[in-house]
């Protein structure tokens, strides 16, 4: 009988360790991607087009970029997509969301990523970094789900402002006013913001 | 062995005289075991019994709820290779009503005169203060500008009963305007690990659950709303800028502290306008985003 409660413990006791640790293996797998990109940002002597072209390497099997075009555009408006749309849509999107990522990294500098606690929420887990500079600190929270094929970046908040939710808001505001083809128009400007004239703006809204 | 328990029952009874129930337990526990050897060692694996089936009831609870997760992912997972929806429902729903943005005409084309400002005036002055001026000499400006600003935080603090952040930002303006000379420096972070808590009336207003309402981009000042734009008078005069007799002199002080402000973070904005799709929505989504945030915390 006590054999029976014994081993029934040990093997408790042993595989609860395993289970527990997602938050910590999340936590490993970003700092570890982190630095590899953080090595390649103070190596000035890199080439930069050669620099992001491997920084996007090392980060590509975290972000789960074609989730992440859907969650921006919504299952309401993507359900309207046909399927080529779909795929243009979310070609444009993921080049664009890494070409703003890499952007980023140009203005940093001499900042310092403090790495803080992981908290899992059920199904994901959201991995919080500081970005301390000598007069601001930054909050990047990474938001990991747990994928078939591992931890996965669905969404990015930084100081508190999704990446995804701004993403939303503004596809929300192209689709209401205009159409599917309006808001691909607009991806493809790579970039480049141009304000509308604010009598055209007074007029359509 | 057991003429000893029972000495020892016999004794804890005589002085204490409410010790019945501790005696029947003593010796309904003794009479039942002959030897002491086979008891303690009973009680050795019933004590360790009951602490590892205590850790393993727990455990058996967190394995069982982690494998109902984990079963809950794996169903979740599968669909999100389906459609990629399933974590939809942490962002707002969108939908075809345009959000109630009232003022949005006004809105865009404050934006837009804010943005001509920043790229006509405010930029060019910093880059050249920026030029003149050595990185190390503008974050000690503008430490020191933070440091006088610290009434607003230490009452938005208070207000909200966040004793102890009020607290450190007290010793913060103390340990600054002393060692730090003048809050040119900050000893209180980098010696003391005293971080400070920024606060402002919007904030407080937020945290008694004051909605922000439509949303107002100010001239000069960028995204605001309703409840933040009336939170900017008490911070006014919370701000020791705002004492400053000579109304020309005020205006040259705030005008300094916003240059020296933006000479800090040149490219900023104009790496945040490459993102947008639609700048005016992507700076009003961010700052009521940014707004919730603070005030959560």
């Amino acid at each position: 009988m006590r054999n029976i409660f014994f081993t029934i413990l040990c093997v408790l006791l042993f595989v609860t360790p395993v289970q527990a640790d997602a938050a910590g293996e999340v936590r490993a797998l970003l700092k570890d991607k982190i630095d590899a990109v953080v090595v390649l940002l103070q190596d000035k002597g890199l080439d930069k087009a050669r620099r992001n072209e491997q920084i996007t390497d090392i980060i590509a099997p975290i972000f789960d970029y074609k989730t992440m075009a859907k969650l921006s555009l919504g299952k309401k408006h993507w359900s309207t997509l046909s399927p080529e749309q779909q795929a243009e849509f979310s070609d444009l999107f993921i080049k664009r969301l890494q070409n703003s990522y890499l952007d980023k990294l140009d203005l940093f500098s001499d900042e310092k990523i403090l790495y803080g606690e992981p908290s899992a929420k059920g199904k994901k887990v959201h991995m919080s970094t500081t970005l301390a500079s000598k007069d601001s600190r930054i909050e990047m929270l990474y938001k990991f789900y747990r994928s078939q094929k591992g931890w996965k970046i669905y969404d990015v908040e930084v100081g508190g402002v999704s990446v995804i939710q701004t993403y939303r808001s503004q596809f929300n505001g192209v689709l209401i006013e205009g159409t599917v083809d309006d808001l691909l128009e607009k991806l493809k400007t790579d970039g480049v913001f141009v304000i509308p004239a604010p009598d055209n703006q007074l007029g359509t809204d | 062995m057991l003429v000893f328990k029972s000495r020892c029952s016999f004794h804890l009874v005589a002085q204490d005289v409410q010790g019945n129930n501790f005696l029947r337990q003593k010796w309904g526990y003794s009479l039942k075991h002959t030897t002491h050897a086979a008891s303690a060692k009973l009680l050795f694996l019933l004590t360790l019994l009951a602490v590892l089936l205590g850790g393993c009831a727990t455990h058996s609870v967190t394995i069982h709820k982690s494998a109902d997760a984990k079963a809950q992912q794996d169903s979740v997972v599968t669909q999100a290779d389906e459609d990629g929806f399933e974590l939809e429902d942490e962002f707002e729903v969108t939908d075809t009503e345009p959000p109630i943005d009232p003022l949005s005409g006004y809105n865009r084309l404050m934006t837009q005169i804010n943005d001509k400002f920043y790229f006509w005036l405010l930029k060019p002055v910093s880059q050249g203060y920026r030029f003149v001026v050595p990185a190390g000499g503008r974050l000690a400006v503008g430490r020191f500008f933070n440091n006088l600003l610290m009434p607003g935080r230490f009452v938005n603090n208070l207000l909200q009963l966040k004793v102890k952040r009020a607290g450190t930002e007290l010793a913060r303006f103390g340990i600054n305007t002393t060692v730090g000379v003048l809050g040119f420096g900050d000893p209180a972070a980098n010696r003391f690990g005293l971080q400070a808590y920024p606060e402002d009336f919007g904030q407080t207003l937020g945290h008694y659950g004051v909605g922000g309402g439509f949303h107002i981009v100010l001239p000069l000042l960028g995204p605001s709303n309703l409840r933040d734009t009336l939170g900017l008078i008490p911070d006014y005069y919370l701000d020791p800028v705002s004492y400053i007799d000579d109304s020309n002199a005020e205006l040259g002080v705030r005008a300094y502290r916003q240059v020296n402000r933006t000479s800090l973070h040149i490219g900023e904005y104009e790496s945040l306008k490459k993102d947008a799709i639609d700048l005016y929505t992507f700076l009003r989504d961010g700052y009521e985003q940014r707004r919730i945030k603070q005030i959560e915390e």
